[in-house]
């Protein structure tokens, strides 16, 4: 059974060698080479699939292949590449060389087919980032996933800044670059802590990180260093520090604010970064040491709070954006607020579930946005659209596919991994963790505010009349365009089939593959299972005695109300703007509750200005006083110079004066004249 | 006897070049200078020291030869590298030689002197990074700055003058300090040291035989000579607050010597902190750790606040490295093999990468000249090759992971941060690891505004792209940048080997 694992690192380095090619070659080669890079993604989504098959027999791998820094002796550490693949992973590896199989072919479409120059580097950037976050999902240790998901930030630079002609997107890639990365900062102290700490940064197997901080909690004689802090409230630390990393990269609050604005980039990229890599890349990680955080109860409530705050928060912007992708950012952050909340309210396989689910229909939304964006001839406004159903039918069926999804209507798949992730928060927290209930109702708040975006934007975009002349003859889009629509329109459609446990629970059929599939493996500490325990011990997770479908039918209900409310009010034959009624809130949601102003606020006239005063201050007085002490000497030199004026008698007077005080002083001091 | 004849044919080569006609001194010294690559790589692949120079070690391509006594003192020819060394040897002559390329394009004056004194500044650095002997190290670090004085005062800007003389006195002056500190310990070492030996005088000092001089005990000598010698090489450094002659220098040098400046000569100051300093006298070192740790953390932060506020791209890059540089302080006071072989490394890492932002700010300056931000905007349409390499080399300054400075920095904090010489290492460490996003915040503000947008140019000159004798050194850069930050083994393992014998010193620390 080694066949698969062997392979396992060409899923990484082949996205890596189609960057070569693309960048090196590209020019000379077809399409700028986006075939190359549908051979590497295809090749790594093939590869991917041996993986999870090897997975599934029930193997697991966990292995060291580079070493980076060696070390000497036995006391340095050393710093080390692998590849940990067991079924999160393996999982992970499957999402992320599919959507990125499919960016690459949608790709096609949207960028050559549109005419657009810089191809070469376009691809270049897409192999780049697949790589990136392959080698991030893969990774084997805490520093290997720190490098890739700095990685992953570059490329998120380098491709929402792809137009960089514009003024607006190199704004917005380097805004997302700099928030996600005031948030690694926290992120990388605390790979540094862990190292300090434990000696280690491993993942899984024996002396792993999140294995001894459990020895240490347990008082089994395995040795840390806490700085002076319980182990306790020094993990807690730890995990916090990390979350710093998750917060920014998965957009949530208060590091969202670079998600909307990266909508600059081409619209493929957007899908690529929201459905399956830099976003995703967050929640990833909290899931990946889950074993670590399931340990600190302070920690998990803080990720929950965090996640249904965001949900909610954004959600409510994205009720009133007139464009159609700044509709989907907010739900991106809404939606991994929800998977946020997962993981923090003990639903580790809940919020894996919703990673999955959202995945495909976020992508598939996306992609069907771009379809339209095609065909608007590149105009976003959703109110220059409407009555596009008829003219472009298999990116409505599909983007209807998307949206059920994402409202969270029955049976599409994001009913059934959002109605588990607030089933989680529910019942942990009616369980004796309060907290996590104030994550819960925010959750269920926001699954009315999801329904009803999303059906304002499906109903504004492709329901009523065309409302201009370019609604009324759009631009046709190819089989490049509609193929990855109609595989991630089934998906949206079916991949919540894998885990119904209302339906399990109300027929007693067996239901539940994603729970089976992620609760045991050959890496035991990294199995759902082990983690339950480690909530139940550490963090005190006890679950209360509710029914599943009932928590699941008072969100669908919710849900339904707010696409009800939207079809009330959008789906006219000519919708108008409600948004007045909401008054001085429409203004807050508009502006993104002045989340931008702040943060710019602080960047121009609170750092900037410092900067200046320190610039001042370096000039004037620290150079100031370097300039000082030479004009000092300089002065006195020239003051001394004086006593030099070239005229003889000047110099014998001077020697006769001098000679006569050397007498004197002599004499006094020789005692001559005693 | 190779590191001789590395040291002599430089000099011969800076002779020739300076004789030669300046049609073809660039070309010529260009070619003579692969010469010191070629063996500098030799070395590296014949490399087999171990341990420390200094502490008891044996160093790779050894001569001991008696030249001179000198009131009592036996002064000796002793060269040879350690893992510290050698790393700085293959800078030095890798950078000289893309630097002197670069030049091509953009000297056009008084050629043949311009390439004489850089490769005759090339000999003496290389000089300084394998002298064993401190009469021999303390003669080629004077005699770098006579090179660089010239090669700002003559080929500068503007301000040339101000600035050079400005360098030239404030390192000169500082030089002082750190030399009579380090013979009031020689002379404090009385009979146990008979020579100018640095592997005798730091194991006499180390093993606790400084006695006391004229009067003055050896703890308090030993304190004022470990402060007489921070602070000359703190200018050299610089470390805040003796940093000001270094934007002056770096702003009116012309872009190859900047290439030198910040790639090598600051590494000399550096490089002297850990020979002497934090080699020779450990225990007065950990005892500063506090301070020392701090003025680094305000050198990183204060450094990069300092960049954020300025608008000549050769500025921002100059204060940045100042930031850098208390990156390595902070390394080098931890004490642990990460904080001091990341140091070293960093020292390598910082060379290439401010050596290739430095050569691609010269060429964005020779094709539009002018340096200001705000003059251009949108240069990635004119100049993509050098706007690439441009991108990737600030990405590599900002510490992106497979690149040089990642691999510098990472191994600092992890150093500092589990470093014992003081309990509030691990916050200090966390303060100044905000430098990440500072550095991101500057170099992605200008390339913004340089780089991307609609192109606009103030001045009237033809942008088009650069020829390749100025790409292909950036070029070369990038690829060292990455193999460095991918593989750091290649330098790190011997560093790491030469650091450590440094850690074990009063039985407490390690």
């Amino acid at each position: 059974m080694v066949g698969a694992f062997d392979y396992a690192p060409a899923i990484v380095l082949l996205p890596f060698l189609s960057f070569l090619v693309a960048l090196a070659g590209g020019k000379y080669l077809p399409k700028g080479g986006a075939f190359g890079g549908i051979a590497a993604t295809a090749g790594s989504l093939v590869l991917s699939a041996w993986v999870f098959l090897t997975v599934s027999a029930g193997n697991a791998y966990n292995e060291t292949l580079y070493t980076w820094v060696a070390g000497a002796g036995e006391e340095t550490t050393r710093l080390t590449f692998g590849l940990l693949l067991d079924p999160l992973a393996a999982m992970m590896l499957l999402i992320v060389s599919l959507v990125a199989l499919l960016v690459h072919v949608f790709s096609l479409g949207y960028m050559n087919d549109e005419g657009e120059t810089g191809l070469p580097r376009y691809y270049a950037g897409l192999g780049l980032f697949t790589a990136s976050m392959l080698g991030f999902v893969v990774a084997d240790n805490l520093l290997m996933a720190f490098m890739f998901f700095e990685l992953v930030g570059l490329c998120s630079y380098l491709l929402i800044g792809f137009w960089f002609r514009d003024s607006g997107p190199p704004s917005a890639a380097k805004k997302a670059f700099l928030v996600t990365r005031f948030g690694d900062y926290f992120f990388l102290v605390g790979v540094v802590a862990v190292f300090a700490t434990f000696g280690t940064a491993k993942f899984a197997g024996e002396g792993a990180f999140p294995v001894i901080a459990e020895e240490a909690l347990a008082g089994s004689a395995a040795e840390v260093t806490t700085f002076g802090f319980a182990p306790e409230t020094w993990f807690t630390i730890l995990g916090l520090l990390i979350l710093g990393g998750v917060i920014g990269k998965s957009a949530q609050f208060p590091l969202h604010t670079w998600l909307p604005d990266a909508m600059e980039g081409p619209t493929p990229v957007s899908a690529l970064i929201h459905a399956a890599t830099m976003v995703a890349a967050g929640v990833y990680l909290v899931a990946r040491m889950y074993g670590f955080y399931a340990l600190s109860p302070t920690a998990l409530g803080i990720i929950a709070l965090v996640g249904g705050f965001t949900a909610l928060f954004a959600a409510t912007m994205g009720v009133v954006k007139r464009e159609i992708k700044q509709v989907l950012a907010y739900s991106t952050i809404s939606q991994y607020g929800y998977m946020m909340l997962g993981l923090g309210a003990g639903g580790y396989v809940a919020a894996s579930f919703h990673l999955l689910t959202h995945a495909f229909f976020k992508a598939l939304l996306f992609l069907g946005a771009g379809a339209v964006i095609i065909a608007m001839h590149h105009d976003e406004d959703m109110w220059n659209m409407g009555g596009l159903k008829e003219r472009m039918p298999v990116t409505y069926y599909t983007f209807l596919s998307g949206s059920l999804a994402l409202a969270g209507i029955v049976p599409f798949a994001g009913f059934w991994s959002k109605d588990e992730v607030l089933y989680e928060a529910l019942v942990h927290g009616l369980g004796g963790s309060p907290l996590l209930l104030a994550g819960y109702a925010m959750g269920l708040v926001a699954v009315f505010f999801t329904g009803f975006y999303t059906f304002r934007m499906v109903f504004l975009t492709f329901h009523g009349e065309p409302r201009t002349e370019v609604a009324r003859d759009p631009h046709g889009v190819r089989w490049n365009v509609k193929g990855p629509l109609v595989v991630l329109g089934i998906l949206a459609a079916t991949i919540g089939f894998v885990n119904m446990v209302p339906v399990q629970d109300l027929t007693g059929i067996h239901l539940e593959f994603l729970h089976d599939w992620l609760a045991h493996g050959e890496l035991s500490a990294l199995t759902a299972e082990h983690y339950g325990e480690l909530l139940h011990d550490y963090a005190h997770y006890t679950s209360a005695d509710v029914a599943s479908y009932v928590a699941g039918a008072v969100s669908l209900a919710l849900a339904l109300a707010g696409a009800g409310l939207a079809h009330v009010l959008y789906n006219v034959p000519e919708p108008t703007e409600h948004t007045a009624k909401l008054g001085a809130v429409k203004d807050l949601w508009y502006n993104n509750y002045y989340q931008d102003e702040y943060q710019i606020w602080i960047a121009t006239s609170v750092v900037l200005p410092l900067s200046r005063l320190a610039d001042k201050f370096d000039q004037g007085v620290v150079d100031g006083v370097v300039n000082g002490v030479s004009s000092v000497s300089l002065f006195a030199g020239s003051r001394i110079r004086r006593i030099q004026t070239g005229v003889v008698s000047n110099y014998a007077a001077l020697l006769t004066l001098g000679l006569t005080a050397l007498l004197v002083v002599f004499g006094v001091l020789g005692g001559w004249f005693v | 006897m190779i590191i001789e004849a590395l040291i002599a044919i430089t000099f011969v080569a800076s002779m020739a070049v300076l004789l030669a006609p300046n049609a073809w001194a660039g070309r010529l010294a260009a070619t003579l200078s692969l010469l010191p690559v070629v063996g500098s790589l030799y070395m590296w692949s014949r490399f087999d020291a171990t341990g420390n120079a200094l502490t008891g070690g044996t160093p790779a391509f050894e001569t001991t030869v008696q030249w001179l006594e000198l009131g009592g003192y036996t002064l000796n020819w002793h060269v040879g590298v350690d893992g510290i060394g050698l790393p700085l040897v293959v800078l030095t002559t890798v950078l000289t030689t893309l630097a002197v390329v670069s030049a091509w394009a953009s000297i056009d004056d008084r050629q043949s002197q311009f390439y004489g004194l850089m490769l005759f500044m090339e000999a003496n650095l290389l000089g300084v990074f394998t002298a064993l002997d401190f009469f021999v190290w303390f003669v080629f670090w004077e005699a770098v700055l006579l090179p660089m004085y010239f090669l700002i005062g003559v080929w500068g800007g503007p301000r040339r003058k101000y600035a050079a003389i400005k360098f030239f006195v404030y390192t000169n002056i500082a030089s002082l300090a750190m030399f009579i500190g380090f013979i009031a310990l020689v002379f404090g070492l009385g009979d146990s040291v008979s020579s100018l030996d640095m592997p005798a005088i730091a194991g006499a000092l180390r093993a606790g035989e400084l006695g006391s001089l004229y009067g003055i005990p050896a703890a308090t000598l030993r304190t004022v000579a470990f402060v007489a010698m921070f602070l000359g090489f703190a200018v050299k450094v610089p470390i805040v607050p003796f940093h000001t002659w270094l934007p002056d220098a770096h702003v009116e040098a012309p872009s190859p010597v900047s290439v030198m400046l910040a790639g090598v000569l600051l590494k000399m100051g550096t490089y002297a902190l850990l020979r002497f300093n934090f080699t020779m006298l450990p225990e007065t070192a950990t005892q500063f750790a506090a301070p020392i740790a701090l003025i680094a953390v305000i050198s990183v932060i204060y450094g990069a606040m300092l960049a954020l506020a300025q608008q000549d791209l050769k500025r921002i890059v100059a204060y940045s490295s100042v930031s850098s540089m208390g990156y390595v302080i902070l390394g080098l006071i931890a004490y642990t093999t990460y904080g001091v072989g990341g140091a070293t490394f960093q020292m390598i890492a910082h060379g290439l990468i401010s050596g290739l932002m430095f050569m691609a700010v010269g060429v964005i300056y020779n094709t539009t000249h002018t340096r200001m931000v705000g003059d251009m905007s949108g240069m990635a349409d004119r100049m993509p090759v050098t706007t690439g390499i441009l991108v990737a080399g600030a990405f590599g300054y900002m510490g992106l992971p497979l690149m040089a400075g990642f691999a510098g920095e990472f191994f600092i904090f992890k150093g500092a941060f589990e470093s014992t010489v003081h309990a509030a290492m691990p916050l200090f460490t966390a303060v100044a690891m905000f430098g990440i996003v500072v550095v991101a915040g500057y170099l992605l503000f200008a390339m913004q505004r340089t780089l991307f947008g609609a192109f606009r140019l103030e001045t009237d000159y033809e942008v088009g792209p650069a020829p390749i004798s100025e790409t292909a050194p950036l070029a070369v850069l990038l690829v060292a940048i990455i193999v460095l930050g991918v593989a750091p083994d290649l330098f790190f393992g011997m560093i790491q080997n030469a650091v450590d014998p440094l850690l074990e010193f009063g039985g407490e620390l390690s």
